[in-house]
């Protein structure tokens, strides 16, 4: 681990050079490092056949670290505008430096590189990780019903999440095969429809519950709860009552129904809460618990 | 050392000045900024903290041992003696490297705001537009923006700073409100235009064009032209007086008016066809709300732009 064991160290090269010398051309191919020690020196974007001075070098200054150690190729000539001294340390000479050093030190300089290179792949591309979530989530923002071309909706798509559109077309075909949309050509364009948009909600729901570890609650409904959640469909979205008002009713009604379970029930959102400690029920929320049973199969993928 | 299962190394924010290398065990990182099955593992071999031993920076993550665990501390004089023995060089590479790392990182992290912004209007615009309320909860946002684009929470929360600074909407407490249900969608479609047509949007107007409304806008508020439904109608006259203050000077002649016609922003009484110049029009007729909503949008869209980069 302390690395005691120093191999020999090839020295790096010393030299002259008169201004106006061309010291790196990136047509080389060479990766090295450029020291400065004495002058000055300019970096040189000549791309296009122009010639824009990119910066200026002064003692002390370094360049091509990133070519050597992260292998990106170093883009501008390096000139000098002075008769300047300079130190080249070559491919090999920093590998016997680095044979010489101990291994955590090696470790860091690698990780350093490594990092670098993650972030700048990771720039550009999708953050996204369940590409079937983020399109059911897109998907569901989209009206029931309604024909969308599917070349315009991948585009939009991919600008929102950079997701690939091979991948996109990958999971459309899922949500295809759990009959959340169809797919109808018009002519020579492929379109798209949302059978339910709800539904595509609910998938998005149910994967991010899955994803995250969570239950998902369509899954804590028990029977009976089930039962009463059928049952307030057919009651007057309007019907606004006390907690105990509810729990005297839905028990007349042969619906039986403790304290905890109603606590569980407007846990679950499905009773909005009034002025005056008056409920009436959310049914927009039975719906979604109601249409997620239904569908319960499709949402599994087992259809 | 020997570290037992379930003993804690560090806390994410202590001050830090070593490295840890993992020789055998697990460790979990912990952090803050992560959800939890973004907790990172490290293994024999593992390092933590580079930035710790180099820049003293705090720690990254809170350390634990998931089992029995020997690790090895460098402290920065370990580092301070070997760099000593090498030349000049190697010292300047090495912060080359960090420092390259560094920006790496920042450029990462602009990216994924920029990035993200999109789907946060895209998600808001479409909550604003069936919902028909003028808020959202910020959990519902942040959840949403996880799914959709995997944002984390803290990413959201910076991109609605963003947009508060801008005054498109407010959060207040666990809402988010907007003050103008109209512009986030607009915003979303100018920035979709220019996506996926490689153009600009036809809702962003040039300066001038952006004169003659506002000139509109002034015209109405300061003769008490009443606006009836959202329509409103200006005298060409009137108009023309409101322009000439606002151009400085600068006459409205048919010519600056006519994109806006083009676009059907405005309409000309009598019609474009039988009116071919300003003095035989009688009056421009326009929607009085939409063009508030342009011009916000207009006073937006350069901002936006400038504050994300």
């Amino acid at each position: 681990m302390n690395g005691n064991s120093r191999q020999q160290v090839i020295p790096p090269a010393h030299s002259s050079v008169k201004a106006g010398f061309v010291v790196y051309s990136p047509d080389s191919g060479k990766r090295e490092l450029i020291i400065l020690d004495e002058g000055e020196l300019v970096a040189v974007d000549k791309q296009g056949g122009n010639r824009d001075i990119k910066f200026r070098m002064h003692p002390g200054d370094i360049v091509g670290v990133a070519s050597l150690f992260e292998r990106e190729p170093f883009r501008y000539t390096i000139e000098a505008t002075e008769d300047s001294r300079i130190t080249l340390i070559s491919e090999e000479c920093l590998e016997s430096e680095l044979k010489n050093i101990p291994i955590w030190l090696l470790a860091t300089l690698r990780s350093l590189s490594v990092n670098t290179r993650l972030h700048k792949e990771a720039a550009h591309r999708t953050p996204v990780e369940n590409t079937l979530m983020s399109l059911a989530e897109y998907c569901a923002h989209l009206e029931s019903g309604v024909k969308y071309p599917v070349d315009t909706l991948t585009r939009e798509f991919n600008w929102l999440t950079r997701i690939p559109p091979a991948t996109i077309k990958a999971d459309l075909k899922s949500l295809l095969r759990r009959n959340f949309i169809g797919l109808s050509k018009d002519g020579e364009s492929l379109q798209l429809v949302v059978h339910n948009a709800m539904l595509l909600q609910i998938y998005s729901d149910y994967l991010y519950a899955r994803e995250e570890g969570l239950v998902w609650e369509p899954l804590r409904l028990s029977l009976p709860q089930k039962r009463i959640l059928v049952h307030l469909t057919t009651i007057d979205a309007g019907v606004e009552m006390e907690a105990p008002e509810w729990i005297r009713l839905l028990n007349e009604r042969e619906l039986p129904i403790d304290v905890a379970q109603w606590i569980t029930l407007q846990d679950l959102g499905c009773f909005k809460e009034g002025l005056e400690n008056k409920f009436r029920v959310d049914m927009k929320k039975i719906e979604y618990y109601l249409t997620a049973l239904r569908y319960d199969s499709n949402l599994r993928g087992a259809v | 050392m020997l570290v037992k299962e379930g003993e804690y190394l560090f806390l994410e924010g202590d001050k830090g000045t070593s490295l840890v290398i993992v020789k055998s065990g697990m460790l979990v990182g912990m952090s803050k900024q992560l959800r939890q099955r973004h907790w990172r593992n490290f293994g024999p071999g593992s390092i933590i903290g580079e930035f710790s031993l180099l820049e003293s920076k705090p720690r990254e993550y809170t350390l634990r041992a998931a089992e029995n665990s020997e690790v090895i501390f460098i402290e920065q004089s370990a580092l301070q003696r070997e760099l000593e023995l090498k030349p000049g060089w190697f010292q300047s590479t090495l912060s080359f490297l960090a420092n390259h790392c560094h920006i790496a990182e920042d450029n990462l992290k602009k990216s994924k705001i920029v990035q993200a912004l999109p789907a946060l209007l895209f998600l808001f615009s479409k909550h604003l537009n069936s919902s028909g309320s003028d808020n959202i909860t910020l959990a519902e946002l942040h959840k949403k923006m996880l799914v959709l684009n995997n944002t984390e929470f803290s990413e959201t929360d910076k991109l609605l700073q963003l947009l508060e600074d801008l005054d498109i909407l407010k959060v207040e407490g666990d809402i988010v409100r907007v003050p103008n249900l109209q512009i986030i969608p607009l915003l979303y479609e100018a920035l979709r235009y220019r996506a996926l047509n490689k153009q600009v949007s036809p809702d962003i107007l040039s300066i001038t064009e952006q004169l003659v409304l506002t000139s509109f806008v002034k015209a109405v508020q300061e003769n008490g032209i009443a606006i009836r439904g959202n329509k409103v109608t200006v005298p060409t006259e009137i108009l023309k007086t409101e322009a000439k203050k606002a151009m400085h000077g600068g006459l409205l002649t048919r010519r600056t008016i006519a994109p806006l016609l083009e676009a059907s922003i405005v309409e000309a009484t009598p019609a474009e066809g039988q009116s071919p110049t300003l003095d035989d029009t009688e009056s421009f007729t326009a929607d009085f709300y939409h063009v508030i909503d342009l011009l916000e949008l207009n006073r937006i869209f350069p901002l936006l732009d400038k504050k994300l980069v």
